[in-house]
């Protein structure tokens, strides 16, 4: 019980993220707009390569690893989230080895493209999803919510956005709030007994609906009228500019060249 | 000033699931005025709250700020106005500092940045929880996080403040403080409350609420100290004016 706890509070503890967003780094003073435009410039790049591509990808791991870095972003946390998309990610793939057997020879190496299709896939959710975390991560959700206003994504959706993402940690903390009174009441058990499962769930679902409501209510007489204000009116800088220039160039080189078999072949001299 | 009085007229309220919470409360409250709404637990206080802040509709009865009806059009004029307290902090505290909690309400109403950061520090140091204003809410103790709740009603600077239960969680000292900034609010006060002592130090006048209706409604010094009718209606006497423990004589 208590390890099952304390792996949800670490696990969906959504918080976490929010916290990391307040750090103050080359990154995070980065504008809202501009790292939510590279992002979607990324996750656009990564999801249009070819399915069996593997090595043309790599690259762009570079990303990630470079923003983590410069965020001064903690890893486990990061990657514990990421692990939360797994099971998706597998249960998608899984089926490719299976189904397609053809072989190929790369080098001496016959591989199946099942698997190649399998791995390609598990790469780019790896890119995605660590890629829209950092957003989050580095960015803070409120100011990437000002960000899709300043695109003219209509209020409602923007609203829908930050509504969920904080009913998400409210329900989170409810589980937690249940399971402890649950096992101090049930010190024994290991597990929740199936019987209650029902009335568990009910219970959660009755709580958290009027938890969210409350919230919104607690919003609403302080006069919030669906505008969320950060506060902070940043302008787009020049630094900004570059950092959507250079990424946006490399993400294109990275597109439109093999750059692992380009490095290669230089190497060995057979251009 | 009239336009500031806020009046209730012959209200009811009855929740979805058919329980009568509210059964006929009528009062005028006038500018400056500080009242107790006290009563037992269930006797229909934070819904009679809910009730006056708009945030449920009356099934039946009005509710009248400052000569204008609340209704779903003038909601947003009378919120400027009014600034409410949750019974649970935790319902009011959702962003990831103190800070931009506090600062929620001013930016809504788009203040100047700066304009927010005075109102903001204002809140914080009247609550005494300066110090605490980067940290995230939910961190918070209980007490603490009942301060930064009222800090984010400050902030809005309202003509009418109403609290659910403000000293609940505090501390002492931190009741203490609460007490005296409240003292020195001179607009509208409008608290429920357990603290009977708070009460009767704090404000003129009392309604004494029993089973969602009006069991008594008076100078707070005549109602607090009625035993009969403080046991009626599941309360007692304050302290303060209970016989001493310890010498055994009447104050
Ligand atoms: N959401 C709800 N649905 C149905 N009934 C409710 C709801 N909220 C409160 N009640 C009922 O309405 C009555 C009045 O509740 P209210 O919360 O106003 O009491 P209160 O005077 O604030 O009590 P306390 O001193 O414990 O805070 C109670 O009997 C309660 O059971
Ligand atoms: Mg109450």
């Amino acid at each position: 019980m208590k390890t099952s706890e304390a792996g949800l509070n670490t696990t969906f503890d959504m918080r976490l993220l929010d916290d990391m967003a307040r750090k103050e780094t080359v990154i995070h003073r980065v504008h809202p707009l501009v790292k939510l435009v590279t992002t979607v410039i990324y996750l656009t790049v990564v999801v249009s390569f070819g399915s069996y591509e593997i090595i043309g990808l790599l690259p762009l791991l570079f990303y990630p690893v470079l923003v983590i870095t410069l965020a001064e972003l903690p890893i486990r946390p990061i990657l514990k989230r990421m692990l939360l998309a797994a099971p998706f990610v597998i249960g998608i793939g899984i089926l490719n080895p299976v189904f397609d057997h053809q072989v190929f020879v790369v080098g001496g190496l016959t591989l199946s493209r099942g698997w190649i299709t399998f791995f390609s896939i598990v790469l780019k959710c790896i890119l995605t999803v660590s890629a829209a975390l950092l957003l989050i991560a580095s960015t803070g959700m409120d100011k990437l919510a000002s960000a899709l206003r300043m695109l003219k994504i209509p209020r409602l959706f923007v609203l829908q956005l930050l509504l969920t993402y904080r009913y998400i940690s409210v329900l989170m903390e409810e589980v937690t709030r249940i399971l402890r009174a649950y096992s101090m009441r049930a010190p024994q058990q290991k597990g929740i007994h199936p019987k209650v499962w029902g009335s568990l769930t009910g219970q959660l679902i009755l709580r958290t609906f009027e938890r969210a409501q409350r919230v919104y209510q607690a919003m609403c007489l302080r006069g919030f009228t669906g505008e969320y204000n950060t506060g902070a009116h940043e302008r787009i800088t020049v630094r900004d500019t570059v950092y959507l220039v250079v990424w946006g160039l490399f993400f294109a080189l990275a597109r439109i060249y093999n750059i692992p078999m380009l490095i290669g072949s230089l190497l060995t001299g057979v251009v | 000033m009239s336009h500031h009085m806020t009046e209730v007229k012959d209200l009811h309220y009855v929740y979805p699931d058919g329980h009568k919470a509210v059964n006929g409360i009528s009062f005028k409250i006038h500018h400056g005025e500080s009242v107790g709404i006290i009563g037992a637990n269930g006797a229909g206080k934070s819904t009679l709250l809910m009730l006056l802040m708009g945030v449920l509709f009356p099934c039946q009865g009005e509710v009248l700020v400052g000569e204008v009806l609340v209704t779903k059009k003038t909601l947003p004029g009378i919120r400027q106005r009014m600034g409410m307290v949750f019974q649970d902090p935790d319902d009011q505290l959702f962003m990831t500092t103190v800070y931009d909690d506090v600062a929620f309400g001013p930016r809504n109403y788009n203040l100047e940045e700066k304009e927010v950061e005075k109102r903001v520090l204002q809140a914080l140091e009247m609550v005494g929880i300066l110090h605490l204003k980067d940290r995230a809410p939910f961190k918070l103790s209980g007490g603490e996080k009942r301060a930064a709740a009222i800090a984010s009603v400050l902030s809005l600077q309202p003509d009418i403040l109403v609290m659910d239960e403000p000293t609940s969680a505090l501390d002492p000292k931190s009741r203490r403080r609460l007490m005296k900034l409240l003292d020195s609010f001179e607009h509208t006060k409008i608290i429920t409350s357990h603290d009977l002592d708070m009460v009767y130090e704090l404000c003129d006048r009392s309604i004494v609420i029993k089973d969602g209706e009006i069991a008594a409604d008076g100078p707070t010094s005549k109602i607090l100290v009625d035993a009969d009718l403080m046991d009626a209606c599941g309360l007692e006497i304050p302290l303060a004016l209970q016989n001493c423990p310890v010498c055994g004589r009447k104050k």
